[in-house]
């Protein structure tokens, strides 16, 4: 009980604080204080997870984690943790800040990532579903910031499409209920542990109903082909920081609960479920690599990228793989907050979003350039970044479980979007440099890229396969 | 075949929502909204006398208070405030939309035994039937209609269906979990509702069929 109110503490405290305090600068520093914080909070509580001496770790109904659910929360704080200390150098850089949108975007990113940590630690369907369904409430004013026409209609877009499709997770969760009064449970269960004990007994065709309203519902928050229209609008509109934070902490949260999802089925039944996750990724990667040919703006473009690296995890999760899901959605998630938080940087310095209008980076700042040369390789997949070693191990086990195709299609389309992406941001660091090229602070907002970058470096370096299974 | 009260009850729900199709005020749509989430909560009362389950008594006072009184009022509220009357320009006339409406609830009742039969004690599948429609003609709505208003009273009526669905299907799912979905929804329609006069400011109308600007 203690535990799970000293972790809602801090974001509900900060929400409250920043909707008084009438300093922008001020609320800025607390928020980001107070994410690292709570980061270093949630390590001391899920220690005994993280040492391994326990596999779960019950707080009161209906709060719980798993070891999985545990790394999954802590990456999301930490994530949240670094782009609000970004923002604080980013925010300064921005010449009108009207106080009152400060203050509403503190207190929502802080209920954002409160609700966030929820979804991975809730124990019951229920409650899962109500915090992503909170984390899309929370998000919207992250997108709506700007409050420009092309803002207005992005959260528009984000809040209808990612609620109804919300909905329709809301129907599986029904039929998952449904599915356990009909099996073990007389009266019927939503607490997750419960459902995953009872596996096999589940009613088998309610439970796959419920499973393929789950995957809908969570897909189109996750933003798999053919329901991700959403997604690149609100991450091109939202400001920098809470771009990083939609692709790189919001995405997992939802593709979490397609996880929580596929845990219901006994590896006797689930063959076809899997496939069908598998496919799906597949195509998604597929077709958002093939997006990424044509783009014209940079940060539509890093959106794209983002439904590609959803479609990679997705295999992960068909194949039943927990610790390769959570392995490439750290690298994804490191590797691309700091991608955007780069671009976040050079798109405020030139006043454009659009490709065609960036270019010769190297030479109006060096560092920078740098910076987005080397995220681009973390992100598609070069060695010896870390997104190589998660994307190269999730082909090696769809070419042991399966048919070849799916390790075809992965590889197609991993290798069209490294060559899209490379190209793209080729255009941006070479050629004759921008005449209205303004850098603040080069050096300030170049810390955190660059740190988030040694970490995806370091996890390159020393994950080896053998060292997954501390995650099960 | 003789019918239930609640059977009753749940049929005239979905035939109110069908009703919304074909009406174009959307202050005519407010009101059939109002009463057939009222009927909604009337039929989680009558859920709760037959099962005398206590919680559903408090699910249903909230769904009465909050969707069938607060919710309208509020929309009402945005929509005087904004000064829009009537839809502009739907993709189906009413007339058809209503016609699909109806064939749609038919295609319900063929899903509704398909399904594997619910907990054995009764027929639920009239409920089933009543909950699929809601939920077509809420997708039917959000699909024709152009106006952001009618939008949000889709989605309102889509998440009406799914709850009816729970309820006759599964009788409630746990009451923290229906009130928690219940706070969802109502913070999600108040923002919706206060980016309405955003989209108002920014464009001029509330039409999102015209919100194009965004694309690759």
């Amino acid at each position: 009980m203690e535990s799970i109110a000293l972790i809602a503490a801090t974001p509900l405290c900060l929400a409250l604080l920043s909707l008084l305090i009438p300093f922008a600068r001020v609320t800025r520093i607390l928020s980001a204080t107070g994410a690292w914080l709570e980061m270093a909070l949630l390590i001391f509580i899920f220690q005994p997870l993280l040492h391994g001496s326990q596999t779960h770790l019950v707080f009161v109904e209906p709060f719980a984690v798993d070891k999985l659910a545990a790394y999954f929360a802590i990456l999301t704080t930490g994530i949240v943790a670094s782009c609000l200390t970004h923002a604080c150098i980013y925010f300064e850089a921005e010449s009108d800040s009207n106080i009152h949108h400060v203050k509403l975007f503190y207190a929502s990113v802080n209920m954002f990532l409160l609700s966030m940590i929820s979804v991975f630690m809730c124990d019951s369907f229920g409650f899962m579903w109500i915090s992503i369904e909170a984390t899309t409430l929370f998000s919207s004013p992250l997108v709506y910031f700007d409050r420009t026409k092309n803002s207005v209609e992005a959260t528009w877009k984000y809040l209808i499409i990612c609620s109804v499709g919300i909905a329709f997770a809301l129907l599986g969760t029904a039929f998952i209920f449904a599915s356990s009064q009909h099996g073990a449970i007389p009266h019927g269960s939503l607490t997750i542990s419960l459902l995953i004990e009872h596996a096999g007994q589940l009613n088998y065709p309610l439970l796959k109903l419920g499973f393929i309203f789950c995957l809908v519902g969570y897909g189109t928050k996750a933003g798999i082909y053919p329901l991700h229209n959403w997604l690149p609008d609100a991450h091109s509109e939202a400001p920098a920081p809470a771009s990083a934070m939609l692709s790189g902490a919001l995405l997992n949260c939802a593709l979490f609960g397609i996880w929580r999802a596929s845990q219901l089925f006994s590896p006797s039944n689930r063959a076809f479920m899997g496939e069908m996750m598998v496919w799906m990724g597949v195509l998604s990667t597929l077709v958002a690599s093939f997006f990424l040919i044509r783009q014209h703006s940079l940060k539509r473009m890093l959106a794209y990228s983002s439904i590609e690296n959803v479609g990679i995890m997705l295999v992960a999760i068909g194949i039943g793989n927990g610790p390769l899901f959570f392995l490439q959605a750290i690298n994804h998630s490191i590797a691309k907050a700091s991608l955007f938080l780069v671009a976040g940087n050079v798109t405020q310095a030139s006043g454009t979003k659009k490709l065609k209008g960036l270019h010769g980076l190297v030479e109006s700042s060096p560092l920078w350039g740098i910076l987005l040369a080397l995220g681009t390789l973390a992100v598609t997949g070069a060695p010896p970044f870390g997104s190589f070693t998660s994307e190269m191990l999730i082909l090696l086990a769809t070419g042991n479980a399966a048919s070849w195709g799916i390790a075809a299609g992965l590889m197609i389309a991993i290798a069209v979007s490294f060559i899209a992406i490379c190209a793209h941001i080729g255009g941006i660091l070479f050629g004759s440099p921008l005449p209205k090229f303004q850098a603040v602070q080069p050096i300030r907002a170049s810390l955190i890229p660059a740190a988030l970058l040694i970490f995806s470096l370091i996890l390159g370096l020393l994950i080896r396969p053998e060292m997954l299974g501390a995650l099960q | 075949m003789a019918m239930n009260i609640y059977d009753l009850i749940a049929l005239s729900s979905a035939l109110l929502a069908v009703l919304m199709l074909g009406s174009m005020q959307i202050k005519n749509n407010l009101v059939f909204y109002s009463i057939h989430t009222f009927l909604l909560s009337a039929e989680t009362w009558w859920i709760e006398k037959l099962t005398s389950d206590t919680h559903l008594f408090y699910v249903g006072l909230t769904i009465c208070i909050l969707k069938a009184i607060f919710i309208p009022c509020f929309l009402n509220w945005v929509r005087i405030r904004i000064g829009v009357r009537s839809e502009s320009a739907a993709f189906l006339t009413p007339p058809i939309a209503m016609f699909l409406g109806a064939a749609l609830m038919g295609l319900s009742y063929l899903i509704s035994t398909q399904l594997p039969s619910i907990l054995g004690e009764g027929d639920t599948r009239i409920g089933a039937t009543a909950a699929m429609s809601i939920l077509f003609t809420g997708v039917l709505l959000m699909l024709t209609r152009k106006t952001a208003m009618s939008q949000i009273i889709g989605f309102l009526v889509i998440e009406n269906g799914i709850y009816l669905f729970t309820l006759t299907q599964t009788n409630g799912m746990p009451m923290i979990v229906e009130m928690g979905i219940m706070l969802d929804v109502l913070v999600g329609v108040m923002i919706c509702g206060l980016i309405l006069f955003r989209i108002k400011k920014n464009f001029e109308h509330i039409d999102v069929s015209l919100l194009t600007g965004l694309r690759d």
